[in-house]
């Protein structure tokens, strides 16, 4: 291997790789925000009792679970502004597709949830004489919470190595910073490597608390 | 062909003596140096033994099993096995000494175990075909005739989540014999079965006891107890409180914890 | 501006072409991806601590960065550090076989974990010795439990394998948005290609839940 590596030009480039780095944790911040909160209302909403209602929403969760996230991200921002005729700044619209795509996953995580409540519960919440929503809130809500919270950190963080995607459509994020850089300075290898660094390092901490809640879980679950 | 020789393999006479089959030397065992199990067990067990052991949760009833059966060990005394040195205290993680005297043992779980992958025919020959090198076709064979002696020959070919509780109990206690074991320890294997399935499996041990097959039973179950039992040992605090037969430790037991612990389970049912 | 879905019909036959070279890709990397994938949930449980912790390094990085890094990468670094240019379509057959490699380990891994204490002491019980263990009881099992996780690996690949288009590799997702450029009609080509990913993805989902419910019905695992 004659390739002498050399990261020295990297510091000079600090500026732009902290504007990337801000615009991927907005990105991954909103859409997440959005996930979390829609993908609850889109789960109950896909288990309704009305099918005209049911229906839709589960197409919808299918739709998005079985098709490539950069196609979604490119339809968003070619397709948007034809269909309806306006315009949104990158970021929204990259929050906008990132954070529907986590909507419908999370709505999986959140529908798992629920259904690992013991049948058994139900019952018993029916003998001590609890109101449906009584139900919901107090017997439903935790246990489906804690089931799902370790899917819902684990789509958190794929959401952040998705969001790169947005670079593909000129969306000024760390990835697109580094490819920029890349090009500029005609070092891919050093960039490259650097910028996969920051993406594992931010992932790191939420992936420990995933596994933190995971074996909390099983002890639980052995009691 | 008489059918006896087909399940029990009998051990050498003498080990009826005493001190010639099992024997337990001042067994001490203690899970993570607190939880003590076995505190200085001894038990001297006789080829024409039939032991069942009673006695309340965490008193070591299923820790002697286990250790007999060589899938835990021990931290102090030893354990004999035909007279011959069989399990040593000296180091935790060599359960077994002799490989030969743990293949002359069987064991039965409360959860069946039955490999969920394979048929019923084919938990049955593994261990024949693979730790005693025996050929398939012997192996099929001996344990059509098993199978057929147990009234499950029709579910050969059946995997175990066919079955019911009953009938997977059953093949586990198949695929043990096929082994040719002197000596089967149960550990409690009728308590994850519904009640009407019980009386399918406490026949078939009635069955090898009938056959004088030696074996260390666990249960909860006092009328199978004494129905079964040529000894019966009542285990307290991991020590062996009181033994005798049948009649002597139910009809009349010496030790107050024996009385207390039997006024409990026979008042309940 | 008028939508006409009349429009793609001419050019069904190309998008089919790389609908093919998804398909393809896919299939060869999930295969690839596999294998690499067991061999490495193994390597894991290797007593060595250099040999573990290479691989968990291995894993976690490929698990833990976003794939068009990866791509990137590896498209970049071949030809700089080993000083040979291979093709893009090997490079990104590299990148995707490396990726499915580090997911599917941790299928396996998993899967080789799930199997109960129960079953490891049936097989003391019966003597059986390690190696026979572990060839006849704890791989078939785990590699059952293994299939549905495994399937729905695959799909997730079939759907990252778009990104290859970000390197130039003619796939359903570079066609589609080529045609989508050249026309100007990309409401209409960026629709059917995602109908597209979404009528060979969706039976595929189905099918784990399907094949999930029928181990459970025959082998209860």
């Amino acid at each position: 291997m004659d390739y002498q590596f050399d990261f020295h030009f990297l510091t000079g480039k600090a500026d732009m790789l902290l504007e990337g780095l801000w615009v991927t944790l907005q990105l991954t911040l909103y859409a997440n925000a959005m996930g979390v909160v829609l993908g609850f209302v889109l789960c109950l909403m896909a288990m309704s009792k009305f099918r005209m209602l049911r229906w839709p929403c589960q197409l919808f969760i299918e739709f998005f679970r079985c098709t490539p996230v950069l196609l979604q991200i490119v339809w968003f921002f070619y397709c948007i502004p034809i269909l309806f005729q306006v315009y949104i700044d990158p970021i929204t619209m990259g929050v906008l597709a990132l954070g529907l795509n986590l909507t419908a996953f999370n709505a999986e995580a959140y529908r798992a949830g629920i259904q690992s409540v013991p049948k058994a519960h139900f019952d018993a919440c029916v003998a001590l004489g609890l109101k449906s929503w009584q139900q919901t809130l107090y017997v439903v809500l935790p246990q489906s919470l804690r089931t799902a919270m370790p899917v819902l950190l684990t789509n958190g963080i794929s959401l952040m190595q998705q969001s790169a995607l947005v670079a593909i459509v000129a969306v000024s994020d760390l990835m697109y910073m580094g490819k920029s850089i890349a090009v500029d300075a005609y070092r891919p290898l050093e960039t490259y490597s650097l910028i996969a660094l920051i993406y594992f390092l931010m992932a790191l901490p939420i992936s420990h608390l995933v596994n933190v809640f995971e074996r909390r879980q099983d002890a639980a679950m052995q009691r | 062909m008489n059918t006896a020789e087909v399940v029990v393999n009998m051990p050498p006479a003498n080990a009826m003596e005493a001190g010639q089959f099992i024997q337990l030397d001042n067994v001490f065992k203690a899970y993570n140096n607190e939880l003590v199990v076995m505190d200085g067990m001894n038990l001297d067990m006789r080829a024409d033994d039939r032991l069942v052991i009673i006695g309340p949760s965490g008193s070591g009833k299923s820790s002697l099993l286990r250790v007999l059966m060589g899938l835990e060990g021990i931290q102090g005394g030893d354990i004999n096995f035909h007279g011959q040195p069989y399990i040593k205290s000296e180091n935790n993680d060599s359960k077994v000494v002799s490989d030969e005297l743990h293949s002359r043992v069987g064991m039965v779980f409360q959860h069946y175990t039955l490999f969920p992958h394979l048929t019923v025919m084919g938990n049955l020959i593994l261990a024949p075909m693979k730790v005693h090198g025996k050929d398939k076709q012997s192996c099929i064979a001996k344990g059509r005739e098993l199978l057929a002696r147990l009234g499950l020959e029709d579910k050969v070919d059946y995997y175990p989540s066919q079955l019911s509780g009953g009938q997977k109990q059953r093949v586990a206690i198949a695929r043990a014999l096929m082994l040719e074991p002197e000596l089967m320890l149960f550990d409690e294997v009728t308590s994850a079965l519904d009640p009407e399935m019980v009386t399918e499996v406490q026949n078939v041990m009635m069955q090898l006891a009938e056959q004088k097959m030696a074996m260390i039973i666990v249960t909860h179950d006092m009328h199978f107890a004494r129905e079964i039992a040529t000894r019966v040992v009542f285990c307290a605090g991991g020590k062996i409180v009181e033994q005798g037969t049948p009649d002597e430790v139910f009809g009349n037991p010496k030790e107050a914890r024996t009385r207390e612990f039997l006024d409990k389970v026979l008042h309940l049912n | 501006m008028e939508i006409d879905f009349s429009i793609i019909w001419p050019y069904m036959p190309v998008l089919m072409q790389g609908l093919w070279v998804t398909v393809a890709i896919t299939l060869g990397c999930a295969i690839a991806g596999s294998l690499l994938g067991f061999v490495v949930s193994l390597g894991r449980m290797v007593n060595n601590v250099l040999v573990s912790g290479a691989l968990k390094l291995y894993v976690e990085f490929f698990r833990g960065t976003p794939l068009l890094i990866q791509l990137f990468w590896i498209f970049f670094c071949f030809p700089v550090v080993l000083g040979i240019s291979i093709p893009p379509y090997v490079s990104v057959i590299i990148s995707l076989t490396l990726y499915m490699g580090a997911i599917t380990s941790e299928t396996f891994r998993g899967s080789l974990k799930s199997i109960e204490q129960e079953q490891h002491d049936a097989c003391t019980a019966l003597g059986l010795k390690h190696s026979t263990k572990v060839i006849y009881i704890i791989f078939p099992q785990a590699l059952l439990r293994a299939i549905p996780p495994l399937l729905s690996n695959i799909v997730s690949l079939f759907k990252e394998s778009a990104l290859i288009s970000s390197v130039g590799i003619a796939d359903l997702m570079f066609i589609g948005q080529n045609i989508s450029n050249s026309t100007a009609h990309p409401v209409e080509f960026l629709t059917t290609v995602a109908i597209i990913y979404f009528v060979v993805a969706f039976p595929l989902t189905r099918l784990v839940g399907y094949v999930e419910s029928r181990m459970l019905t025959r082998y209860a695992i």
